[in-house]
């Protein structure tokens, strides 16, 4: 073969074979939880890592609210399969309410109770995050979210 | 017929030919965009029923979203002349991509203004990190690096080459960074919001798409408005140039 | 006499490999950056200098600096490769070898591909050597600055071909420094939300890998096709003039 004709081979090979590799990479980057998300059901399967933090979605379970004192509040969320219990010291978003769909930053302490530092619900009421929506789908709950 | 296409094709790229076909081309466009914006606008602005949770303040989309549309159609648009000029060397494909570019930037910005408004009420801020606006502040910056990088060399043909090759670069990063922005956007704004409703009322649509016809019709006027003139100047020592202009 | 005529080889000079030619050009700078070595300097007290700005101008509470530390580090490292990639092809174009490199029987990205080898051992790997020490000034534990180091190491060869880009399109200019940041800088956002997430994560002992993972598909990409835009670049820039 000569050098030219050895030349681009080498270049083409070069290229086929970092697409493949990047590809690889992204692959698995893609499967890995990098936002560490966990639906109800997760947790009270005990897929969720405890004592890291983690980002939780669902719905509000209706009649679950419970202010304690000094900002205090526990609530349950549940994916229509399963519920974990959310407890949070602050002031939570406006637009939380019952059977709104919710996402809760903070630690896993034990079993199905998560310390929140973080509470935030959304400003569209037909808009779920997709990680929710993708959820309840799975737990086989259809597209719509009950009012 | 493809023979028919491929002769259109370098017709095209005769900068005399062009300006002639454009010429007659032009008045009609205008014509077109004219028709398609007002009643668009007007309707969108002033008629179209109120957004369910967001009131009046949503209409602002029907700027917004054409506008986010050009924005990224001419920087695509931008690359691929790009890649005529490097492949091809068509002087046609150069002009193009030198007009495109402010163009472009401007409906850019034109939409992160309008973002802006839209926030104000529906936010409260001014300014949020959005994963939307901050891609489109980021394609912004890729047109002012092109923008800046065809004033600094002076040689028209290696200014437009090398602006060629950062399109190009722009272009194939651009999806990277639509990504990596969104990624972002989930990890420190989980709070992302939706501009209407999931189900878009069919008369918003039709007024929407309206709109968005209208600018793009705009755009292409604007662009070929520019080309004309970017014609006129590189070939100005040509006698159809002197003769037009009346110089003997 | 007619014999030793007829006997007599001719001899073709054997071009050299790709591989020899790359490694060829990277020799050549690396002696060229230890000789002019306050060239190899500079990026590093950069570096240095700036991340310690941010304690005297935002507050030395360790709480604030671990929050934004990952930040830090990554934007320092990204200002230091935009400022030291505007020598990389200057004095090759002033004193005229880069267009004799143009007329090498090796393709240009072998060219760019060793002058940005070794451009990146002279400036990015000291500054790797050096983040641990800065970590910790910046309150970071021993597992986050291990996460920081091989996001560097992943990143800092994508920012420096990508400022190469944007160093071979201006070289003919006579003001190119700016005008490089404002070509580079978009262009760095990925690298950037990715590294710092990686870094981030760590300090908050969550997974990193994904991040990491990215990090190491665009430097493969980055290889694999920013050569190529370089030589080109280098092309038009050399033949403009």
């Amino acid at each position: 073969m000569n050098r030219k004709r050895k030349q681009r081979l080498i270049i083409v090979l070069g290229v086929l074979a970092a697409v493949g590799l990047s590809t690889a990479l992204i692959t698995f980057a893609l499967r890995e939880n990098i936002n560490l998300f966990f639906t109800p059901s997760e947790i009270a399967e005990g897929k969720a890592p405890i004592e890291r933090r983690i980002r939780v979605g669902g719905l509000v379970v209706p009649g679950s609210v419970k202010r304690g004192d000094d900002l205090q509040v526990t609530f349950d969320l549940t994916d229509n399969a399963e519920q974990i219990t959310v407890r949070y010291a602050g002031i939570l978003p406006d637009l939380f309410r019952e059977g709104q769909g919710i996402i809760a930053n903070g630690k896993l302490i034990s079993g199905t109770l998560v310390e929140a530092d973080e509470v935030l619900a959304k400003h569209d009421e037909n808009y779920v995050p997709p990680e929710v929506q993708e959820a309840l789908e799975k737990a086989g709950h259809p597209k719509k979210v009950p009012q | 017929m493809f023979e028919y296409l491929k002769r259109l094709y370098h017709k095209f790229g005769s900068p005399r030919y062009f300006y002639d076909l454009t010429g007659k081309m032009l008045p009609w466009l205008v014509a077109l965009s004219v028709l398609l914006l007002i009643p668009g606008l007007i309707y969108g602005l002033g008629f179209a029923p109120p957004e369910k949770y967001q009131g009046n303040s949503y209409r602002v989309i029907y700027i917004h979203v054409p506008a986010a549309s050009i924005a990224m159609a001419g920087y695509v648009m931008m690359a691929v002349a790009g890649v005529i000029v490097l492949v091809w060397r068509m002087k046609m494909a150069e002009m193009v991509a030198k007009s495109v570019a402010p163009i472009g930037a401007s409906f850019a910005f034109i939409c992160l203004v309008t973002g802006s408004i839209w926030g104000k009420p529906t936010w409260g801020t001014w300014w949020v990190w959005d994963a939307r606006l901050t891609s489109m502040l980021i394609l912004l910056f890729l047109y002012l690096g092109v923008m800046a990088l065809n004033a600094a060399i002076e040689n028209a043909q290696s200014a437009a080459r090398a602006t060629a090759v950062l399109s190009i670069v722009g272009a194939v990063n651009l999806p990277i960074i639509k990504y990596s922005v969104e990624w972002w956007n989930t990890l420190h704004q989980p709070a992302s919001i939706r501009m209407t409703s999931s189900a878009i009322d069919p008369e918003m649509l039709y007024t929407l798409l309206t709109c968005i016809a209208g600018f793009y019709c705009l755009f292409g006027a604007l662009v070929i408005l520019s080309t004309r003139c970017e014609i006129l100047s590189r070939e100005q020592r040509s006698s159809w140039v002197k003769k037009l202009v009346g110089v003997s | 006499m007619a014999d030793s005529i007829v006997s007599e080889k001719v001899v073709v000079e054997e071009v050299p490999s790709l591989w020899a030619g790359m490694l060829a050009v990277m020799k050549r700078d690396l002696l060229i950056a230890f000789r002019q070595r306050t060239d190899m300097v500079n990026p590093l007290f950069f570096f240095v200098m700036v991340i310690a700005l941010f304690p005297l101008g935002i507050g030395p509470e360790p709480s604030t600096l671990q929050k934004i530390g990952p930040g830090v580090i990554w934007i320092a490292a990204l200002l230091s490769t935009l400022l030291s990639v505007d020598s990389l092809f200057r004095q090759d174009f002033d004193d005229g070898s880069l267009e004799l490199a143009l007329l090498s029987p090796q393709p240009l990205f072998v060219l760019a591909f060793g002058k940005m080898l070794a451009h990146w051992l002279v400036t990015a790997v000291p500054l790797i050597l050096v983040a641990p020490v800065l970590c910790v000034m910046l309150f970071m534990d021993g597992d986050t600055i291990m996460v920081t180091l091989y996001s560097l190491l992943l990143g800092t060869p994508v920012l420096s071909m990508i400022s190469a880009i944007g160093a071979a399109l201006t070289v003919g200019l006579r003001k190119g420094g700016v005008l490089i940041a404002v070509i580079a800088l978009p262009l760095y956002i990925p690298v950037l939300i990715f590294g710092t997430s990686a870094v981030e994560a760590a300090s908050l002992t969550l997974p990193y890998a994904g991040q990491l993972a990215y990090l190491g598909a665009f430097l493969i990409l980055t290889l694999t096709f920013a050569p190529f835009a370089i030589g080109t670049a280098l092309r038009i820039s050399v033949t403009s003039q």
